[in-house]
């Protein structure tokens, strides 16, 4: 079975006072791999459900392809869904479990075990089949739970936080291998997750949510270079705000004057947003502006934290080599090497 | 929508509702008849309050009740405590004991301890509390063992040992506290079981609440239906106050 | 086996080799003492004496008589009792416990874990007396079936006969079924029936290969303990019943009384050894059937 697209139209579900998505618009191509990224509460879990027939939308639409699912049952939607964890059945064994979807198909039991054994093998448990839920670690359950998913070739995946029970280096392998295996299956996905980093790692689109709204959705490089709300600056990656005056579209910051990105209209405070790789701490300069407070080693760069004479934190990264000699206290010039520079009010 | 949700919840309580409550207020209507007034009043409740019977039938129940929440308490409390800091292997012997009572009968129990326990231990009353705390073993136990097994144990005696406390102070301000919940609900088991214990206590000549109102039943029938009635209600009230009076634990499912 | 602390640089405690051991087990001392004083001695002895005559010797005289009537009949009533009172407390139970634990709020279903805790151990006399005045000869809802047309004293219905007995323990079996059945059901974790959904089952399907599997070997397990309970009964069997009702419980608490006749003064131990063994051959596998499930029922 062919993937098809994925598209939500203006969905609106509220739960109590509290309304979890509104007027939610969002599109998921073939083939895709997209997340939904946000913090906790944001909305992003209730837009999967409602997509996968878990949640009921109080208004809007859901489409497969050009068929409208909005009001199909759950259970006849053809999607695979895993869930954050605990969601394999504890009375069947792997290979079991991977072949429910099949069995609900009315596929024989031969077949529908062989081509369960099949999935078992890419996701690399073929020797795990026999086994139950309590005999497995939580990073082979999720596997299985991913072949399980994937088994009957559902024309939409679906991933609900699936790797945030998991230990961290568990996380990075499994992250890996389920994009490697969406692009080998060309099946269109939904990645629900509140970990940037692993969003940003591998989607081909990254839509980030706040309070029921999506405030950006693009690709993750575009998602990190022009955030388009102050919320999306701050919540992917990290971001200094340094306060500057805004001027003829112009702001100056540590001295050096820089075009602002959409400061054409307006004046007056505000502040510049600058990534870390874009400030540079110099030693030896008869210009001190600030005092480092830390610096941190992580391998190749290091993370160097300053202190404003206005009290302002900005955080810098730079090469482990280059920076080798900086030191808690140092006087230190900061400088940012961009030309141009984004700009908040807030 | 959510009639239809609900529609077997209800039914479920309507059913059961009446199943627990016709005999309750058939009972209960009996116990507050004066049939020589005519009509009703609480004539009935008033006398078994005021025999002096009661109060020291009562008394008598309620010290041997309390006496084996405490041999339970100071058993188990420390005992529980090591098996789970120390990971003795006794753990599982003394895991398979706490249900050994579960399996034989308590008339079974009578019998053995008619047989077994010797003259002085027999002819005092004291012998119930420790019979008390065999039965209430399986709960009690279990009470504790999950409670101690929620929090972080280790971590906690070892900041209270580090910050000088001795073990019993450890028990005491520390260890207690954090399973506060588990202990309060292994004293109300125990403390409910033994108040309300029939069997072995009357298969071992001995005088205690429940048998007395089995001989009050004899002579004033429906004193002794009010006596009954409020040996269930007031427990009951209790229980569920004390139940609903506690915070929410974090859910454990449903909705 | 023990665990060795010895050397590491830990701070050395006056300890010596030897009584290592002996000392790590000390702490489990009082508790082993206690049980085994007033319980395991007690039930040790019960089974031995059991297999001594009245001139001390051993034999199995006593359990010869046991199987006997009016002892065999005693048995068979119990074990009827036992039977019969599970297997029809056993599904409404269940069910009652599926609908509070899923749909109650959790005030009710605290409410109604309390109530139950409490009608669970409600027996004996307080609980023969709220049946006599609900359904005995001047009960209330006797006289309300009687208007309804019902007479249920018509035949040879009375409440210290088998049915009526059974009726009555009803009204302790239903609501302990409920307590020991409820955590298997809430312990069904809410992420099986949606992947069920989710993987193409109806709430039909999703039960049949998942929710009743799961919850089948604790239900049986439960319908183990509450014949223990019917089987075990006294108290109530006692307030009820006047001595026309052979059952084990009651037969053993005549032979503690004393009225023994003199040429069998262990039958009562006999016939308490085989309550044990009864009784285990239910609870054993019940508990064994608890701790597999506890592996998937960890929350």
């Amino acid at each position: 079975m062919s993937s098809k697209n994925l598209k939500l139209e203006n969905v609106t579900k509220r739960f109590g006072n509290v309304t979890a998505l509104d007027n939610f618009n969002f599109e998921v191509g073939v083939g895709e791999l997209v997340a939904l990224l946000g913090p906790s509460g944001c909305g992003k879990t209730t837009a999967l459900r409602v997509v996968a027939g878990l949640e009921n939308q109080d208004s809007g639409k859901v489409f497969v392809g050009d068929t409208e699912i909005s009001n199909t049952p759950a259970h006849k939607r053809n999607m695979g869904m895993v869930f954050q964890a605990y969601s394999l059945f504890p009375n069947l064994t792997a290979e079991e479990n991977v072949a429910f979807g099949l069995q609900m198909r009315k596929v024989n039991k031969e077949a529908r075990i062989k081509k369960a054994q099949i999935l078992l093998e890419l996701v690399g448990l073929s020797t795990h089949g026999k086994r139950y839920t309590h005999q497995l670690s939580g990073g082979q359950q999720q596997r299985v739970a991913l072949a399980r998913a994937l088994a009957f070739e559902p024309e939409i995946l679906l991933l609900d936080e699936p790797l945030s029970a998991l230990d961290a280096q568990v996380r990075v392998n499994l992250r890996e291998e389920i994009r490697r295996l969406q692009i080998s299956l060309g099946t269109t996905t939904l990645f629900v997750t509140h970990d940037q980093e692993e969003a940003m790692a591998i989607s081909d689109r990254v839509g980030v949510m706040n309070n029921g709204v999506l405030e950006q959705i693009d690709t993750p490089d575009v998602l990190y270079n022009h955030p388009a709300t102050n919320f999306v600056a701050s919540f992917v990656g990290v971001m200094n705000k340094i306060s500057s005056q805004l001027n003829e579209g112009h702001v100056e910051v540590f001295g050096k004057r820089l075009k602002a990105i959409k400061g054409e209209n307006g004046a007056g405070k505000v502040y510049a947003l600058v990534r870390p790789e874009a400030v540079n701490v110099k030693t030896n300069s008869s210009n001190p502006n600030a005092k480092v407070l830390t610096r941190s080693f992580l391998g190749a760069s290091s993370n160097i934290v300053c202190q404003l004479s206005d009290g302002t934190i900005v955080q810098s990264l730079m090469t482990s080599s280059g920076s080798g000699d900086l030191h808690p206290g140092n006087s230190v010039e900061l400088e940012v090497t961009s030309s141009e520079i984004l700009i908040t009010h807030e | 929508m959510k009639f239809k949700r609900n529609l077997p919840l209800t039914l479920t309580l309507t059913l059961f509702g009446f199943f627990v409550f016709a005999p309750m207020i058939s009972a209960f209507e009996y116990s507050i008849r004066t049939p020589l007034e005519g009509g009703y009043g609480w004539k009935h409740y008033i006398w078994a309050v005021t025999q002096d019977d009661f109060v020291h039938y009562l008394m008598r129940s309620g010290w041997l009740a309390f006496l084996a929440v405490l041999i339970t308490l100071l058993i188990l409390v420390p005992t529980i405590t090591w098996l789970h800091l120390s990971q003795s292997p006794l753990r599982v012997l003394i895991d398979a004991i706490s249900l050994l009572p579960l399996v034989i009968p308590v008339v079974a129990f009578a019998v053995g301890a008619q047989i077994s326990l010797p003259e002085f231990v027999q002819s005092t009353v004291l012998e119930l509390p420790f019979l008390y705390f065999v039965l209430c073993l399986p709960y009690a136990y279990r009470s504790l063992d999950i409670g101690l097994s929620a929090i972080p144990l280790k971590t906690l005696t070892e900041a209270a040992r580090s910050s000088g406390a001795n073990p019993i102070r450890t028990i005491n301000s520390v260890i207690i506290p954090a399973i506060r919940g588990s202990v309060m609900a292994t004293v109300a088991i125990t403390f409910v079981l033994s108040l309300g214990e029939y069997t072995l206590t009357v298969l071992l000549h001995w005088d205690t609440f429940p048998t007395w109102v089995t001989f009050v039943a004899q002579e004033n029938i429906l004193g002794a239906i009010a006596i009954s009635m409020m040996s269930l209600i007031i427990p009951f009230l209790i229980l569920t106050g004390i139940t609903l009076a506690l915070p929410e634990r974090s859910n454990q499912g449903g909705r | 086996m023990t665990p060795s602390v010895i050397g590491e640089g830990a701070p050395s405690r006056g300890r010596t080799f030897f009584t290592f051991s002996l000392k790590s087990y000390l702490p489990a001392l009082p508790l082993l003492a206690v049980v085994g004083y007033f319980f395991l001695f007690p039930i040790s002895k019960l089974i031995y004496v059991s297999f001594l005559s009245n001139e001390n010797t051993l034999t199995l005289g006593n359990f010869v008589t046991a199987f006997k009537d009016p002892y065999k009949t005693g048995f068979l009533n119990s074990i009827k009792i036992g039977l019969f009172s599970a297997a029809i407390a056993a599904f409404p139970g269940a069910v009652a416990a599926y609908f509070i634990e899923t749909r109650g709020s959790s005030k009710l279903r605290r409410t109604i874990a309390v109530m139950n805790g409490v009608l669970a151990n409600t027996g004996g006399v307080p609980l023969a007396f709220m049946f006599f005045a609900a359904i005995g000869i001047q009960g209330q809802i006797t006289k309300i079936l009687k208007v309804l047309g019902w007479d249920i004293y018509a035949g040879q219905f009375s409440l210290g006969t088998f049915s009526g007995l059974l009726i009555v323990y009803l009204y302790f079996q239903l609501p302990l079924m409920i307590i020991i059945f409820s955590p298997a059901i809430v312990s069904l974790r809410r992420e099986w029936v949606e992947a069920a959904y989710n993987l193409g089952a109806n709430q039909y399907k999703y039960w049949r290969t998942v929710g009743i599997p799961l919850l089948f070997p604790s239900f049986v397990a439960s319908f183990l303990l509450l014949f223990a309970s019917g089987f075990s009964a006294y108290a109530t069997a006692n307030a009820l019943t006047v001595g026309n009702l052979p059952l084990t419980p009651l037969q053993i608490g005549g032979l503690l009384d004393g009225n023994v006749s003199a040429s069998q003064l262990n039958l009562g131990k006999a016939l308490s050894s085989v309550m044990i063994l009864i009784s285990a051959l239910a609870i054993i596998p019940y508990l064994i059937i608890q701790r597999r499930s506890a592996r998937w029922q960890k929350r």
